[in-house]
């Protein structure tokens, strides 16, 4: 993959700097060289993370986690029991009315994996796939929410998971951040809004920051040359400042000038590269159609394939925002829309990866930042729930065919094997061969880890 | 006991330390505090095996097994000794499970110390601030200590810089920006460092350089930094902060004011404003938010600040429990909380609306109060003519005439619509279109023909002119509908295509080629954004307008135009509606438009407009007063003026500033130990307010509750060993690089042990002594050891490569705000001469801001001079920073930041290269140097030393020449790349652009310099 190390670049090499010294100034490095766990603490079973994160929280009542005594009680008062001293948000001061599942599931596969039947695609690789039906977190408002799930921590200035694990493991992109986000919204829902803290390096350097792949503008900003400026002009200009840069160098040795070299070396690369790797025009038909993408639409179908292609070019974490799963209202209108923008693509990507090798060493996780009450808001839609929620996982070190942990009869809390948002990092590090113990940054004094002061390794779903 | 100041050798040579006796601070309690406090220390809850090794006392008690962990003299008879040499697992400390070794050294380290007597030390940052002598037999107080030490290593002082360094780095240190050329040739012939010193902190300039930091440290920013992150009025609290550092008004007061502006004995507007300092903390609407999670939120955000900026101390650790390496309790957080359990505030804070944003005040300037009075006098003059002609009227007979005539609108589909700038309009008949809007408080969408609507697409021009081109069919109008629909994917209030407001100019109606005269306008709202009246649309003025500003306005904004004389029109005829959009507004344009006629006199603009074009019947009975006011030929005028009157009103209330203030309530909230910082646990103790207990008590009147002033009369008070300490430390990193002890947000116990602790003292102590910050900028500038060069001999570079002895000065690339300044600056482009003032927007990708809501974001650049201000007045939207400003690592100002990194990244390549501010800067920089000489040599030189403030080589030269060459012959083969390049930006162009091959090429040698790291650097 290594094609821009044309002559602009061995010139520079010629400068002195040596071929991974390059590699390891952009946002991580080259395989293991650069990451600040070495050895790894364990094997890793998982090389990248694909999260395609449901921003919003999707209902785990209309996804993966089926409950007939909650259709039962549709329409009767939730239990006090169930429902005394705990969180609630914008149902505050409501009656507490039970909302029984609105679509029907549905046993898949051989493990008989019970999915709602908006997921058919989803369902056909049931046997691929490990729902975590027993997911809690304590933050019930999105913007904290969020914080918690992508950092571990509601204080800003934290370093998110992607910034983590590019911390730790470094990329294996000569011309690629090693963390990538991209974003697409999708019908039906209220737009909530994200936080560019969520892929933020918080305390952890600069160049391990998340950088966002948008689909309209620069695909990256910035990454387009200046009108009237053609790449030869802006190679020229480049070669001009480092050739300056080098002067001073010599001069005063100064190991910043050297850095400073590199990335523009780098940025001139990441020119060409990103263009490169948002370009599907290659890609088969019948790959575009297996996705469901439209090149350049932005559609969470486009961003999956992008996913597998940023994949295959080694960027370690890559995570997918989908927006628009805020359904206070409206759950029987618009959770098949969510459906149907999701399942397919979601299932190509696995299959995909699958079939190119590389879903055995990508772990791939899909959820959102919490889960809906099973009460109903305004008679047909559903309030943020923090108590239980669900996620699926496939590859990287999973077991498939496997649901794990249980919500009580109404899903409303995770009483069996519960998973804390800790728990779910802890584990995710663990597959790629951290410790998250062990993995530690100074902060303001304290040992700081993207698992806080908890954390334990769900070892019941490793494969 | 031993002074704890006592040691020159420090952390940086460990093993020469150890040739002399062991110091308790520099060389165990780092060794301690990092391995052993987290369950030998302060915090009870996690104490393990009943054993304390922070105290003294309690390290040499036996425990209850009878194992006495430190015997003084005695090594072999200490627990600690033996159980950090253990060879046995199960015995070994630290323990497996803690994740931490300690090397050989560390261990001996030990050893040794407990063999020298276990002699402890009070940790240094609490010691009070005691000022010591500087050794003898130097010229500045600083060199006398630093070079003492330095003596000591064996490495000698850098010499001083040269000349234009040193000016470059006094200038860029104190006021952010190169000296100019004239400014360096000046400084070359008189070199009189202390008179430009002076001159410098006199600037304004130096305030705007020394508040960034401070602007970080209490977390300035322009949005409300949660959920829908909306502008909150903050940018009059800048400007006290830039006042008061020009003004240079003592720290001590500096700090009274923020914590207690409110409170002071007479309380000023300046003070109040001051007081702002307490609603910097991040806010939500989010709703479904609870109320006293956001209050424990907000609440434990100012207890970090506070704590961070003034005491160096990580108090945020005791939110949940003890802290584990310093003495703060618990109970400690909570009672620094509760000091400021008297801000008035709410859990959601509105961030819409009347009462938004809480506690405000407004800062008319002179005319502008006198103005209001006089529109409170001529409005209750209007109001009481126009009670007094209301009553001579039949309003029921009136209302059931205007009934009638509100069904007779004709909804128009018309023939053709056309844009002048590039806008596609393109007109739905019966062809289903997408429709997502708000009704009943969520969102909806429905697929109906669109019967009329013109949707505006394609290219976003910021002025563009509609022409719609309508067939009516025969028949005699009275009035033109102009209805703007909201639509859930247009930004703002959903109606224009960008989010600064909707701005239509002029609405005209154009008949056989002759203007059809009008009389009034009369809009379906119930009020009129400020100034915005719908009269505004036929007045033939392009400086006025109609529209809407504010987000949740109502869906349908439909504006009636009467004409004069009824239009009348037959089968054929054919009517132009010409809609511009002139005003100085990005992108004010609509975005979803219907034209209606109406056949009748009057017909009333429909409440919810002609979206289901089924108009509703109104109501029965008279109807609003307001409409029958607006409508009734006795009553219309008075009504009109007085519209006119309240729309000035509400014009001078949105130009008045305002801010966010404190305002404290007579009876503060209680404040009560949250366990394990739950807000839901409401079991814990009720606490007041007190400083942490082991640095004393506050001394207040019997019964008396403690206020912020009291705290802030401590804070600054000789009682308080951390403030002084604190700021000079952070002042020595803008100055040097690293603080003297590095880690600057922590004085703590896991923080560091000084490298010049004797200097750090001396420094607090001066500072201290009149709490003055330009003087002490002063005194630091003018040592030997700051001026000294910055380029290291190899000794240095291998015995002290990170600088921490300061046998030189340090390079170091400049803050994010710096970068734009100093290459603006560089180009002639920067707006400099204005001081404070709102914020201001520059350049930013469109779609950037995408991924907020509530409302939907674009942004809207400023215009003119505005676009080329200093960085630090840039618009400062916390969860998405302009990308630039975040490249530069610029904090997002969501906490407290009191240092900050300073990467090295191929995203800041981008920007320096690609970001259209620095495009234009070069562009801009070109036309001066193609002004000022045909010679690229000397435009190089020019460039060169504008940008660097050295003269370029004969190298550098060579390879800017050869790149112009390079660039001159191709943009010769290629002008559009030429015309392109020279187009960048908005700044206005020069004219003399003869050959435009040869401005393109010395852009790009602009490009070229203006990228360089010299540029970005202060050496």
């Amino acid at each position: 993959m290594n094609l821009a190390r044309r002559t602009f670049l061995s010139r520079t090499a010629a400068a002195g700097l040596g071929f991974t010294a390059l590699q390891s100034l952009l946002n991580g490095a080259a395989t293991g060289a650069a990451g600040a766990v070495q050895p790894l603490h364990h094997p890793a079973k998982a090389k990248r993370i694909i999260f395609l994160y449901q921003a919003g929280g999707p209902s785990h009542l209309e996804t993966f986690d089926y409950k007939p005594k909650l259709a039962e009680m549709h329409g009767k008062p939730m239990p006090e029991s169930i429902t005394k001293g705990q969180q609630i948000a914008q149902l505050q001061g409501k009656p507490l009315i039970c909302f029984g599942p609105q679509f029907e599931f549905q046993k898949f596969g051989k493990s008989g994996l019970e999915i709602c039947k908006l997921f058919p695609q989803i369902g056909s690789i049931a046997d691929k796939v490990c729902l975590v039906r027993s997911m809690w977190t304590e933050q019930i408002n999105h913007d904290p929410a969020h914080a918690i799930m992508n950092a571990g921590n509601i204080l800003s200035g934290r370093p998110s998971m992607g910034s983590w694990v590019v911390y730790g493991l470094g990329s294996e992109s000569q011309n690629l951040p090693g963390f990538v986000v991209l974003m697409s919204s999708g019908r039906g829902g209220q737009m909530q809004p994200i936080a560019s803290r969520q892929w933020s390096s918080g305390f952890l350097p600069g160049k391990y920051q998340g950088v966002k792949l948008n689909s309209n503008g620069d695909p990256v900003l910035y990454i387009g040359n200046p009108h009237g400026v053609t790449p030869d002009a802006q190679k020229n200009t480049i070669s001009a400042v480092n050739a300056l840069n080098r002067m001073q160098y010599d001069q005063l040795r100064d190991p910043e000038i050297q850095t400073r070299i590199s990335q523009y070396e780098l940025a001139f690369q990441m020119q060409s590269s990103v263009p490169d790797l948002v370009d599907m025009s290659k890609e088969p038909q019948s790959v575009l159609d297996r996705y469901g993408a439209v090149p350049g639409d932005g559609s969470f179908a486009s961003n999956c394939l992008l996913a597998r292609r940023l994949a295959e070019r080694g960027v370690r974490f890559i995570q997918l925002y989908h927006r628009d799963w805020d359904h206070h209202a409206g759950i029987p209108q618009n959770i098949p829309l969510k459906a149907e923008e999701v399942d397919r693509p979601t299932a190509a990507l696995i299959q995909d990866l699958e079939q190119r090798g590389m879903l055995e060493d990508t772990l791939v996780i899909w959820g959102g930042e919490f889960g809906r009450t099973p009460m109903s808001q305004g008679g047909n839609g559903r309030d943020h729930h923090i108590k239980g929620f669900s996620f699926m996982l496939a590859g990287g070190g999973v077991k498939g065919g496997l649901a794990y942990g249980s919500t009580d009869d109404f899903g409303y809390a995770a009483v069996e094997d519960a998973v804390s948002v800790h728990d779910f990092h802890a584990t995710m590090l663990h597959l790629l061969g951290i410790d998250h113990l062990r993995f530690t940054q100074k902060f303001q004094g304290l040992d700081a880890r993207l698992t806080g002061v908890s954390g334990e390794v769900v070892k019941g779903i490793l494969a | 006991m031993r002074s704890v100041l006592i040691s020159f050798s420090g952390l940086v040579f460990t093993a020469a330390a150890l040739q002399g006796a062991v110091s308790f601070n520099r060389d165990i309690r780092p060794i301690m505090s990092d391995t052993c406090f987290r369950c030998h220390g302060p915090d009870q809850s996690s104490r393990m095996a009943g054993i304390r090794l922070d105290i003294r006392a309690e390290a040499l008690k036996p425990t209850k097994r009878g194992v006495i962990p430190i015997v003084p003299g005695k090594p072999d008879s200490s627990a600690i000794v033996a159980r950090v040499f253990s060879t046995n697992a199960a015995l070994l400390m630290p323990p497996k499970f803690s994740h931490k070794e300690l090397s050989e050294a560390q261990k001996n380290t030990i050893r040794q110390w407990v063999a020298e007597g276990a002699v402890y030390e009070e940790h240094w940052s609490y010691q009070p601030v005691k000022r010591p002598a500087p050794p003898a037999g130097y010229r500045h107080p600083i060199d006398a200590f630093v070079r003492s030490r330095l003596a000591a290593t064996g490495l000698t002082p850098s010499k001083e810089a040269d000349p234009r360094t040193l000016l470059r780095r006094l200038h860029l240190d104190l006021t952010g920006l190169p000296p100019t050329p004239a400014e360096v040739a000046d400084y070359l012939q008189k070199k009189n460092y202390e008179q430009v010193v002076d001159q410098l902190l006199a600037s304004d300039r130096y305030a705007e350089r020394q508040a960034m930091q401070w602007l970080d440290a209490v977390r300035y920013a322009d949005t409300s930094g949660f959920h829908g992150d909306n502008a909150f009025p903050a940018w009059p609290y800048r400007d006290y902060v830039l006042e008061a550092i020009k003004s240079n008004k003592p720290f001590d007061q500096f700090t009274r004011e923020q914590l207690a502006g409110d409170l002071l004995p007479g309380a000023s507007r300046t003070t109040r404003v001051a007081s702002a300092f307490n609603r910097m903390s991040r806010t939500s609407a989010e709703g479904g938010l609870q109320p006293k999670e956001y209050l424990a939120k907000y609440g434990a955000d100012r207890v970090r600040t506070v704590a961070g900026i003034w005491m160096g101390a990580t108090l945020g650790c005791a939110e949940c429990h003890d802290h584990k390496f310093d003495p703060l309790k618990h109970k400690d957080f909570y009672a620094m909380k509760a000091f400021f359990a008297d801000v008035k505030e709410t859990g959601l804070v509105p961030d819409q609306g009347p009462t938004a944003w809480g506690e405000l005040l407004p800062l008319p300037n002179p005319a502008q109060q006198a103005a209001w009075e006089a529109l409170e006098k001529q409005i209750a003059a209007t109001t009481e003519e126009l009670d007094f002609k209301r009553k001579a009227i039949n309003a029921e007979a009136w209302s059931a005439s205007l009934k009638a005539a509100t069904k007779d609108w004709a909804v128009q589909v018309p023939v053709a619509a056309t844009a002048s700038h590039g806008t596609v309009l393109k007109v739905y008949g019966n062809e289903p279109l997408l429709s997502v809007y708000e009704s009943g408080g969520s969102m909806v969408s429905d697929s109906k023909p669109g019967n009329g609507l013109i949707v505006a697409e394609g290219p976003n021009p910021d002025n563009e002119t509609f022409t719609i081109t309508l067939k009516p069919g025969a028949g005699s109008w009275y009035s033109l509908g102009f209805e703007v629909h909201s639509d859930d994917r247009l930004p703002g209030a959903r109606l224009a295509r960008g989010s600064d407001r909707l701005l239509v100019t002029e609405i005209e109606t154009w008949s056989g080629g002759q203007k059809v005269p009008t009389s009034t306008a009369r809009s379906n709202a119930a009020f009129w954004e400020p100034g915005l009246t719908p009269w505004n649309l036929i007045d033939g003025k392009p400086d006025t307008g109609w529209g809407v500003v504010t987000y949740r306005s109502q869906r349908s904004n439909f504006v009636a135009i009467d004409f004069e004389q009824p239009l009348v029109t037959t089968a054929d005829s054919v009517l132009k509606v010409i809609v511009r959009h002139d005003s100085q507004y990005r992108r004010a344009v609509a975005g979803r438009v219907r034209l209606a006629l109406a056949s009748t006199a009057n017909a009333q603009p429909p409440k919810e407009g002609t979206r289901d074009l089924t108009i509703p019947a109104l109501p029965p009975g008279p109807l609003d007063a307001a409409i029958v006011d607006a409508t009734h030929p006795e009553l219309a005028p008075v009504w009109r003026k007085l519209s006119m009157l309240k729309s000035d009103q509400t014009n001078l209330r949105a130009e008045i500033p305002q801010v966010v203030t404190t305002v404290a309530d007579a009876s503060p909230a209680q404040t009560r130990v949250l366990a394990r910082g739950n807000f839901m646990d409401e079991s814990g103790e009720v606490v007041l307010p007190a400083i942490p207990a082991f640095l004393g008590k506050l001394e207040v009147a019997k019964d008396q509750r403690a206020t912020r002033l009291d705290l802030a009369n401590w804070l600054v008070s000789p009682d308080n060993p951390l403030t002084s300490r604190t700021y000079v430390n952070r002042l020595w990193r803008q100055l040097f690089g690293t603080g003297l002890s590095k880690v600057l947000e922590d004085l703590g116990s896991q923080g560091e042990w000084p490298t010049h602790p004797e200097l750090l003292d001396w420094l607090a102590a001066e500072f201290s002594s009149d709490w003055d910050m330009k003087r002490l900028v002063r005194v630091i500038v003018t040592s030997d050891t700051y001026k000294q060069s910055s380029t290291p001999t190899p000794e240095m570079a291998a015995k002290d490569p990170d600088n921490r002895l300061l046998a030189r000065q340090s390079r170091f690339r400049v803050d994010a705000e710096i970068v734009r300044d100093v290459v603006l600056s560089a180009s002639g482009l920067l707006a400099a001469d204005k001081f404070g003032g709102p914020s201001v927007r520059p350049y930013q990708p469109l779609g950037y801001l995408a991924a907020l809501n509530f409302p939907k974001r674009d942004y809207s650049e400023s215009r003119g001079p505005d676009l080329y201000r200093r960085g630090l007045y840039s618009f400062w939207q916390r969860t998405f920073l302009h990308p630039s400003m975040a490249a530069f690592d610029g904090p997002s100002r969501e906490e407290c930041t009191l240092n900050r990194s300073a990467s090295n990244t191929p995203v800041q390549s981008l920007v320096l290269l690609n970001d259209p501010s620095y495009v234009e800067a070069a562009r801009v920089l070109a036309e001066r140097l193609v002004a000022s000489s045909d010679s690229i040599a000397k435009r190089i030189d020019l460039a060169f030393e504008q940008a660097t403030s050295r003269r370029a080589t004969a190298k550098e030269r060579a390879v800017l020449a050869n790149l112009y060459r390079t660039e001159r012959a191709r943009f010769r083969t290629a002008p559009p790349d030429a015309k392109a390049l020279v187009a960048t930006g908005e700044a206005p162009h020069q004219a003399n652009a003869r050959d435009l091959a040869d401005l393109a090429a010395t852009v790009s040698v602009a490009r070229a310099i203006l990228n360089l790291h010299e540029v970005i650097t202060r050496n």
